[in-house]
């Protein structure tokens, strides 16, 4: 009966982001913040990969987020003008930085892994804050843009028409989330459950937790320079502090709004950042205190929220 | 498995919870603003009201409600009365600035948008009013690129670049006060631009550049910088640091003595500056992009008087570049009876500002191959106490006009491509 409950909730999500772009508008949204909604709710959702279903908190995951960005802008910027192959490069480019920085950091736990990975995060954003005739530097890369995707019998403009976009962005999502999905319900996400709830028991069965988790965060990785890159089409545009740990922890907040451990969680949680951010910075100057207040209500009152994941994995 | 289930009904619940929330939100103001008549045009304000530009942001917003004042007791725009949308785009958050200029074009539906004080911003929100097809001014965002190699059809801008002020201050530098300048500057994209396009003019001049050093962005102790510029021994120190950086820089050198030792300038300052630093480091010679203490030019008392009125202090260049910006949307949108994107565009190439809106001495003018406008500037040092005004912090040794400075519009890299 739960489940049937379950399946409803998700149809009735989906069937409201299918339509979004028509029913928004009535409520003074407008297409753009829609696309935004789901660009970071992919990076929520990813962030809550690892930390919701396998208990480790990133709080490094910009990096992943901007090397999709850059990867994808500098692509159809310097090599070829095409948002596939900006989009699949963005992707490669990520899950390359998160294999190489996953395989350095897996051994550490709760603060010094979030503590670490801020740390490689900011490497990221100096790089690109100081490299400026490569990235643009503080000015951000520009003079490119997201190409009309070419199907071979048909164009469809995602350069000029918004919706489209939206739609481009909603398939990216679709894709994602049942790759997350059917990689949580595999053995593969058994196991990193397991490590969740008790990693010294699943290191007692064999299971070899750090290369779980180092699986893991390449997984979420990869999902995360999805959404970056997506991000860089959005406005087309990309600039340094896409790496900064401020985005990292905009992306945690998220996930901690919406609700850690459950699927959809994040993309609701994004859904309420990008809206309320959007709708009270209009009205007040002092918008970041009310959002900031909300989150440290959000975390006082859902009991998994950040201190307590930090503090479960300390007491282990 | 219970575990699993439970996810599931928080999911759900949370899901619906939300929805309401999300839902109750959007209620919430802008059914308010749609009621109104359709009749009004609405002009986009996105600049920074929270972070280290608030001040300057603030500022030029003032200047846009006074010169939406103006207009619309003169009978507004193509006969529509004007109103302001104002969105805070952050100092330092492109993103949230970008999506405020989209919010504001596709949800506000303004029809002209104004923005920005940060250059990074500038630049991306030029993007989204091209892709939008909306007529978008950029007050005072100083990177050459606006008007260069990034510049749209759709985006004009009344402020300077770093060429201009470079080719403005160079002459008066190495002619009166030395041939041997040291740079120190800021190291990102405005301070670089500004050291490059002071190098270039300087060289041009005849002076030499003895050295130039970049410090990161919030530096607080600029000793290591001081003892190196001491050490080239140059006849001037030339400080191109903005903000907190600029304060904190000249103070210290003046705890140093090099005042005493050397000549101090820079090229743009700002009257927020000045008015930050204590009485003994308000010393040497600077470029200001616009000044309120011009007693010959006409109708800058009553600018003047306008703004104290609104804000209890003088204007800033700050305060006219949003004053400018708004006024020469006006103007070309009545020039061209029309207010689509295209004929206003046209309009405002070669617009030039009548007095009562360029309160300067020469007639500023938007250059129609790369939309920058031609302006002059003031040159002169500032003093420790204003004579007459307390404010007057300033004092204009020359001004100099646009023709005199303006690097050929080849030079800046700017194509502009109108749609077909």
């Amino acid at each position: 009966m739960k489940n049937l409950e379950g399946r409803i909730g998700t149809i009735i999500l989906w069937l409201l982001l299918l339509t979004a772009p028509y029913w928004m508008p009535l409520f003074g949204g407008y297409t753009g913040l829609g696309t935004r909604v789901l660009v970071l709710a992919l990076a929520a959702m990813s962030v809550n990969f690892l930390l919701g279903f396998t208990g480790v908190l990133s709080f490094g995951h910009a990096a992943f987020f901007g090397l999709g960005a850059y990867g994808a802008g500098m692509t159809i910027k310097y090599i070829y003008a095409s948002t596939m192959l900006g989009l699949a490069i963005g992707v490669l480019v990520g899950i390359l930085g998160a294999m190489i920085i996953g395989a350095m950091i897996v051994r550490l736990r709760g603060v010094y892994f979030a503590m670490v990975t801020i740390a490689f995060g900011q490497v990221f954003y100096f790089v690109a804050f100081r490299w400026s005739s490569l990235t643009g530097g503080d000015d951000g890369l520009t003079g490119w843009k997201r190409v009309p995707l070419d199907l071979g019998v048909t164009q469809i403009d995602i350069l000029h028409n918004d919706i489209a976009f939206y739609y481009l962005v909603l398939v990216c999502v679709a894709v994602c989330s049942a790759a997350m999905a059917l990689l949580l319900r595999s053995p593969f996400g058994r196991t990193l459950l397991a490590i969740r709830e008790n990693e010294r028991r699943a290191r007692f069965l064999g299971i070899p937790v750090d290369k779980h988790i180092w699986m893991s965060f390449v997984c979420s990785a990869a999902f995360c320079s999805v959404a970056g890159a997506l991000y860089a089409y959005l406005d087309n545009f990309v600039d340094p502090r896409a790496f900064r740990w401020e985005q990292s922890g905009d992306f945690v907040i998220m996930a901690v709004l919406g609700g850690m451990r459950s699927f959809w969680g994040p993309l609701i949680g994004a859904a309420v950042f990008v809206v309320l951010q959007d709708k009270i910075s209009s009205v007040t100057d002092y918008w970041m205190s009310i959002l900031g207040l909300l989150f440290v209500l959000a975390v006082v009152f859902f009991p998994r929220g950040v201190l307590g994941v930090v503090k479960r994995k300390q007491g282990l | 498995m219970g575990k699993l289930q439970a996810s599931l009904h928080v999911r759900r619940r949370t899901l619906l919870k939300a929805g309401v929330a999300a839902g109750a939100l959007q209620f919430a103001s802008p059914f308010i603003i749609r009621a109104r008549a359709a009749d009004i045009l609405k002009v986009g304000v996105d600049n920074p009201l929270t972070g280290v530009y608030t001040a300057l942001g603030k500022n030029e917003n003032f200047g846009v409600e006074l010169a939406v004042e103006q207009i619309n007791a003169k009978g507004g725009i193509v006969g529509r009365q004007v109103q302001t949308v104002v969105e805070d785009s952050t100092s330092d958050k492109t993103d949230i600035a970008v999506q405020k200029a989209r919010k504001l074009i596709q949800s506000d539906k303004v029809d002209f948008l104004i923005g920005n004080v940060n250059s990074s911003h500038a630049i991306a929100i030029a993007q989204v009013a091209a892709e939008l097809k909306t007529i978008h001014i950029v007050p005072g965002g100083h990177a050459d690129a606006i008007t260069g190699a990034s510049c749209q059809w759709t985006t004009f801008r009344v402020c300077n670049t770093g060429a201009m002020q470079g080719n403005a201050m160079a002459g008066p530098l190495v002619n009166k006060l030395g041939k041997k300048i040291y740079i120190i500057a800021q190291d990102y994209a405005f301070g670089h631009a500004l050291a490059d396009g002071l190098t270039k003019a300087a060289t041009k001049a005849g002076g030499t550049i003895v050295g130039t050093d970049f410090f990161p962005l919030a530096t607080t102790d600029y000793s290591a910088v001081l003892i190196k510029a001491r050490a080239a021994n140059p006849d001037v120190l030339v400080d191109l640091a903005a903000g907190d950086d600029g304060i904190n820089s000249i103070k210290q050198a003046v705890q140093f003595g090099l005042d005493k030792q050397l000549k101090i300038a820079g090229m743009q300052q700002e009257l927020e500056v000045v008015e930050g630093l204590p009485v003994e480091a308000r010393i040497g010679s600077w470029l200001f992009e616009w000044y309120w203490n011009q007693p010959n030019v006409p109708h800058v008392a009553e600018f003047v008087a306008a703004i104290r009125k609104k804000t209890g202090k003088v204007p800033t260049a700050r305060t006219w570049f949003g004053f400018a910006s708004m006024w020469s949307y006006a103007l070309a949108a009545n020039n061209a009876k029309s207010i689509e994107a295209v004929k206003v565009a046209h309009a405002l190439e070669g617009l030039k500002l009548p007095p009562e809106v360029a309160l300067m001495p020469s007639e500023p003018y938007f250059r129609a191959e790369d939309h920058q406008l031609v302006p002059s500037v003031f040159i002169g040092h500032e003093q420790a106490k204003g004579t007459v005004d307390p404010e007057d912090l300033f004092v204009v040794d020359q001004v100099v006009a646009g023709k005199d400075f303006m690097p050929p519009a080849s030079e800046t890299g700017c194509k502009l491509v109108y749609p077909t």
